[in-house]
């Protein structure tokens, strides 16, 4: 673990003196890109992050909104892709972990768990499919030991993720308002590390998630035990209803050294420390190991010395550990001592505001002609096509996935796993809705447009709950920002998702970006991940079944838009061409309509058109209904384009509406007030999927083999061959 | 060729901590009477019956057995082979 050399001379003449070697190790994690934000935080600022529901309070891990009677909800994102690579059960647990910490920071309950997770190809692919398979035990393993249910998420697989995996976790929690952590300190405050013990894993883990992964040995592995983590959980909550906590921090990446130099440096005081009162899994720890220690399982709390009384009864209660570490000062020091003698003595300042950079940037030269339309010969008959697609590692049923999750424990999933988005029930009587998304083939293709992609379609699965978007959670994941070109996927993906935020009113109430995300062939594709969190004040949608004779409505235009799309890349083994762009005029016009018919409750179902378009969006309808469905292609809103197009475009702001036949009238009034682009397109019915093209069948599926790929296809990937 | 008896144990490296272990030893082991332990750690062990030229053989074909279906993960675990007479 080391600093570039200009860095070190920065630390040399910034503190006037050689730096101590713990200095250095402090310094050197808490400088790295993972904890300091170096190359990403001057652009970060660009993002609107105030609204009226956010509340802001000093160092907070987590993102704050009012939610109205007295509650509020936390939400966060995190990644743990280098530890995942390396680990895939240990790294996607921890990771869970870790998220769950920073929820808890802030005073509230964890009461949810969403994650994202990418792989190469796990269809050729022993390794990736091996990665796979342990990151969604892992997750399944930590979620469920805490019962915490794991209410969504996405799993998506490219081959630029090859020998590498991404493992996102956003988390979500409750609380009271009045319950809020206010994160203070007096002097003479109590410094007190609580529950696990500190050992050599995951030791220089900050500064390993900075580089690009190497193959050589490292011990960057961590070990999950949840069941500490529940414990930490309910004692903290205790001890926050005590109000014993006067200001809280999780140890993440850096491990005490971060955690300490931040929350002096956010309170704005000093703390000094002495390594020997640090609980210890080993006896023989160097206290630089100590320092530096990304051990799992361990928060930073404190108190003063009356409360702490009650606190280490606490402790004593859940079984454990707590010690007292160091106190409080106001000398904005952090003073590190080992058996009363000093072994760093720095000012917070220093440590914890690394100098930002200003990476040049350059567009990339892949980029010049990738948007060049190709066109694809177009057949008379797509039903071979479908079920090739239906059967896809990213269109397949990921129920194989979510059906390990434990998503229903806490008895607030109201909308399960399987659907657009998530609907958690609130104790004020209203629901919260979540969903994350990502689209790395359409960023790659077009940064700026593919992230704004992401966010809409995130709010598009949250307004088919009938929830308003209110918040929003950005992770950025992309390779070495050294690189100009690569640095400037980011700044445009980061652009691209401040002006939708900006005029959609949605505030980002947390995120993260990780950087450094390279594998043995180079970068991945810019991976853009959104969190979207909806309100509803009232009832969510009531999903009823479809029933013969119910009709389909569509609500926005399809485009020439095939770039990026699992049709282009899947099938035709083609990266390039127009990757679909949001229209926000469109794009506000077709959500508020949507909310409003969802209010009406003339509605049966909404569903968003994402991923292999309007012909899988169909077909999701028809085979979680196991009804048919036909679908004329000449009546699908928007201009008139080739069949393959219509079918397998992946254009956003589109809305599939299922009804009764007899509101049809009502909703078309309604949605010609909204001044939006609408037309009915098929009524269910039979037992097949079919779309027609001017009368003539040129797709036909039947329901129950189109369901049984759907259904079983990445079971079948994950478990055999 | 005679059948061999290969113990394959795979275990936490030193320093990686091991939840199960500890719990084993504190709610257990430590609620007993058996103040004098002051450590357990978990492994796992998988026994083969592998026929063979002799004992060294066996134990190679075992490790590169491992090794090469990724039965342990080498970034976490260590293993150890002992190979026995059936």
């Amino acid at each position: 673990m080391n600093l570039e050399s200009h860095e070190l001379e920065e630390l040399k003449s910034k503190i006037g003196r050689e730096p101590t070697s713990t200095e250095l190790q402090i310094v050197a994690a808490e400088w790295s890109e993972h904890c300091s934000y170096k190359s990403s935080k001057k652009h970060l600022k660009m993002l609107p992050m105030d609204g009226p529901l956010v509340i802001k309070e000093k160092g907070y891990d987590s993102g704050v909104l009012d939610v109205g009677d007295g509650y509020v909800i936390t939400a966060h994102i995190e990644s743990h892709n280098h530890p995942s690579a390396v680990e895939p059960y240990g790294g996607a647990a921890t990771g869970v972990g870790g998220v769950i910490r920073d929820i808890l920071s802030a005073g509230t309950r964890p009461i949810a768990l969403l994650d994202g997770l990418r792989f190469g190809d796990i269809e050729k692919d022993q390794h990736a499919k091996w990665l796979f398979k342990n990151a969604v035990t892992g997750i399944a393993d930590y979620g469920n030991c805490l019962g915490i249910p794991t209410v969504g998420g996405e799993v998506e697989f490219d081959e630029c993720y090859t020998n590498y995996a991404m493992v996102d976790v956003a988390a979500i929690g409750f609380g009271k308002k009045e319950n809020l952590i206010k994160n203070h300190a007096k002097k003479g405050d109590l410094v007190v590390l609580l529950g696990g013990a500190t050992g050599r894993d995951g030791i220089g883990g900050s500064q390993f998630a900075s580089d690009s992964l190497e193959s050589e040995d490292r011990s960057a592995v961590q070990i999950p035990d949840p069941f500490i983590e529940k414990l930490i959980i309910e004692a903290i909550l205790e001890a926050r209803n005590e109000k014993l906590i006067h200001a809280m921090k999780d140890l993440g990446g850096g491990g005490l050294s971060c955690a300490v130099s931040e929350t002096a440096d956010s309170l704005d005081i000093g703390i000094e420390m002495d390594v020997d009162k640090v609980h210890t899994r080993e006896s023989d720890m160097h206290s630089d190991e100590i320092m530096i220690s990304e051990s799992q399982e361990r928060m930073l709390i404190v108190t003063d010395s009356e409360k702490l009384i009650k606190l280490q009864d606490i402790c004593k209660k859940f079984r454990i550990d707590c010690s007292v570490i160091g106190h409080v000062t106001f000398d904005n020091k952090m003073h590190v001592k080992k058996s009363g003698k000093t072994i760093a003595n720095i000012s917070t300042d220093i440590v914890a505001n690394a100098t930002l950079l200003d990476l040049p940037s350059k567009k990339p030269i892949y980029l010049e002609n990738i948007e060049n339309t190709k066109s694809f010969p177009l057949l008379s008959d797509y039903s071979e096509v479908m079920l090739i697609l239906l059967a896809s590692p990213n269109i397949a049923s990921k129920i194989w996935v979510y059906g390990q999750y434990d998503h229903e424990v806490g008895i607030r999933t109201v909308v399960k796993p399987g659907y657009d988005a998530s609907v958690l029930r609130l104790d004020n009587g209203k629901f919260l809705s979540i969903k994350i998304d990502g689209n790395p083939k359409q960023c790659y293709i077009n940064p700026r447009e593919g992230a704004i992609g992401c966010f809409e379609e995130a709010c598009r699965n949250v307004v088919c709950t009938g929830a308003k978007p209110i918040g929003m959670l950005d992770h950025l994941q992309f390779g070495n920002p050294k690189d100009p070109e690569i640095f400037w996927t980011f700044l445009e993906s980061l652009k691209g998702l401040t002006d939708f935020a900006k005029d959609f009113e949605i505030p980002c109430i947390g995120g993260k970006v990780s950087l450094y995300n390279e594998t043995p062939k180079g970068s991945i594709k810019p991976t853009p991940v959104i969190g979207v969190l909806g309100l509803i004040d009232k009832t969510p949608l009531r999903i009823q079944k479809i029933n013969s004779g119910d009709c389909l409505i569509m609500i926005g235009n399809t485009k020439d838009e095939l770039g990026g799309s699992e049709y282009s890349e899947y099938i035709h083994k083609f990266i390039g061409g127009k990757c679909p762009v949001v229209d926000f005029s469109d794009s506000k016009k077709n959500m508020n309509a949507v909310l409003e018919i969802i209010k009406t409750e003339l509605i049966k179902s909404a569903h968003d058109c994402s991923k292999g378009g309007l012909a899988v969006a169909v077909s999701e309808l028809c085979m979680t209904n196991l009804i048919g469905c036909t679908v004329s292609l000449e009546n699908v809103p928007g201009d008139k384009l080739d069949n393959d197009k219509i079918l397998f475009s992946e254009s956003h702001s589109r809305y599939l509406v299922t009804f009764e036949k007899k509101n049809l009238q009502n909703l078309e009034e309604l949605l010609k007030k909204h001044n939006v682009s609408f037309k009915t397109i098929g009524e269910f019915g039979g037992e097949s999927i079919q779309f027609t093209a001017d009368s003539k069948p040129i797709l036909d599926l039947s329901v129950d083999k189109a369901q049984k790929t759907w259904l079983n296809s990445l079971k079948e990937m994950v478990m055999h061959a | 060729m005679v059948d061999y008896c290969v113990h394959v144990t795979i275990e936490n490296k030193p320093g990686i901590s091991d939840p199960e272990g500890k719990t084993i030893l504190n709610d257990l082991v430590l609620k007993g009477t058996h103040q004098n332990v002051s450590k357990i750690n978990t492994a796992k062990m998988l026994k083969f019956t592998i026929t063979e030229n002799n004992k060294e053989s066996a134990q190679s074909k075992v490790r590169e057995i491992c090794d090469e279906l990724r039965i342990y993960n080498p970034m976490v675990s260590v293993v150890t082979i002992d190979a026995f007479d059936a």
